[in-house]
């Protein structure tokens, strides 16, 4: 593992962190509660607490690469009972939104990363979600195509399954709000 | 009080019961709520994960509309949906540049006085305990209840700003509310894997699996929830959870207000019951054959 850091780019990575979280990663005294109480703990590479101190080491290739930033499912566990108070959820989508901006693909959990994408398509094309073709379309992009289509059957009897969605009136504005924020 | 009503796009698809559910009981208690026009998905989880000032703008457009047409508290039953708005309610708040961007970009202001509400705090702040018990026509008596928070309902505190994160109550008192006998068990708030169902399955049934065994360990007849991603991991994939731990479960999954349009003495039929994936017929029958 690299250790040995360009001081600069640490601090350039510390200082974006940081303004994006609202925090300080200096908060977090490493006691370890968040990973402790993580539910998805046991999938991934490194617990909450080794990335807040990987994040401030400026290791950003690692926690980029990361697949705990893909698994954690926001449940603000961590968060709630950090004894310090700080935003251990929130670094993680701190983390997710830079790799993304820096067009980083997860490697082993790329298919997290798709359905936030495909999800995000979904809105910007309706306004509204179209469980249908967010499902096709996630199906598509990562080739799962057969994985879960035992369910479809009962859940179209159930109506669970719509077949058409709903578009929003003003789809000007959502799309003015993809423009100027994404 | 003007009540506006933020269905969000799972009560109009694979959780319609849950919109059938409610929409039914408030009609029977004389309550209106108005649906906010031209309502857009609030970004759910997919927007905080990878785009914060998207996740503030989708659910503020919402707002800055519920504020314009008068409203000034809003329903939000869908779980994601309460937490999202809720959170863009205090990002709006505490940071004014991404305000001024926003509201800029909405052509609207939005002045965060908004009441939001998700269903468990509506139906005790807003419709109140008395109501709901005056509503009781047929006591669930001997009906024994889980009641599931999950994590968006209480967490993060500061932002939520409702119950008991760790050890929240409100659900089980809406139980009591109708009879029957709320369950004590060690997983009410532990995450049922959310938006990870489609993406990271197995995992989702590892935590939904602790969920569904410890209730029904502890004795649950069934499971209720307040939340639409929750019920799908719940009820949806019980089966392949089951197949998967070779362990039968067969707990139904009920919202909580198809629990209390039961107490009420409403047809299951018009509760939508019969749309869930693990049939309720045997806890019909227990409260059909414990009201005898």
């Amino acid at each position: 593992m690299k250790t040995v850091l360009n001081e600069q780019n640490r601090r350039n990575f510390v200082a974006q962190v940081e303004s994006m979280l609202h925090d300080k990663l200096s908060k977090c005294y490493q006691c370890g509660k968040c990973s402790a109480g993580c539910p998805v703990n046991f999938e991934m590479d490194y617990t909450p607490n080794q990335i807040i101190k990987m994040t401030e080491l400026g290791m950003e290739d690692t926690v980029l690469n990361s697949k705990t930033i893909w698994l954690c499912v926001s449940c603000n566990t961590c968060s709630t009972r950090c004894p310090k108070g700080f935003e251990v959820t929130g670094i993680m989508d701190v983390l997710r939104e830079i790799a993304e901006r820096k067009g980083i693909t997860s490697k082993t959990e790329k298919e997290v990363q798709m359905f936030h994408e495909v999800f995000l398509e979904n809105v910007k094309s309706h306004g509204r979600i179209f469980e249908l073709e967010l499902v096709g379309k996630y199906k598509l992009k990562t080739k799962h195509l057969f994985r879960d289509m035992f369910l479809a059957p009962k859940m179209l009897e159930k109506g669970k399954l719509k077949m058409h969605g709903e578009t929003i009136s003003n789809l000007n504005q959502i799309a003015k709000i993809f423009k100027d924020f994404e | 009080m003007k009540l506006a009503y933020y269905p969000g796009c799972s009560l109009k698809g694979t959780s319609f019961e849950y919109e059938v559910s409610l929409l039914k009981i408030l009609e029977i208690m004389g309550i209106e709520v108005k649906e906010i026009p031209d309502w857009n998905c609030c970004g759910a989880s997919a927007a905080h994960s990878i785009n914060h000032n998207l996740a503030v703008a989708l659910p503020a457009r919402n707002l800055a509309i519920a504020e314009k047409d008068g409203f000034e508290s809003i329903l939000a039953p869908c779980a994601a949906c309460s937490n999202r708005l809720k959170n863009a309610d205090y990002e709006l708040k505490r940071d004014d540049i991404l305000k001024k961007k926003i509201t800029n970009s909405l052509e609207m202001s939005y002045d965060s006085e908004m009441s939001i509400n998700n269903m468990l705090e509506f139906l005790i702040g807003v419709v109140g305990k008395d109501k709901i018990k005056s509503m009781v026509k047929k006591p669930l008596a001997g009906l024994k209840v889980a009641s599931y928070y999950g994590c968006l309902l209480v967490r993060p505190p500061k932002v939520m700003q409702f119950d008991d994160p760790e050890n929240p109550v409100t659900m089980d008192e809406l139980v009591s509310l109708t009879g029957a006998e709320p369950v004590d068990y060690s997983y009410k708030t532990e995450c049922c894997g959310a938006i990870n169902s489609l993406s990271k399955p197995d995992v989702v049934m590892a935590l939904t699996g602790k969920v569904l065994y410890d209730a029904k360990n502890h004795g649950a007849d069934v499971v209720v929830v307040a939340c639409p991603l929750c019920h799908s991991n719940l009820d949806v994939r019980q089966k392949e959870i089951e197949r998967k731990y070779e362990e039968k479960i067969g707990l139904p999954v009920l919202f909580i207000t198809e629990l209390l349009g039961l107490s009420f003495g409403i047809n299951p039929k018009d509760l939508a019951i019969d749309g869930h994936m693990v049939a309720a017929d045997r806890v019909l029958k227990k409260i059909e054959e414990l009201s005898k």
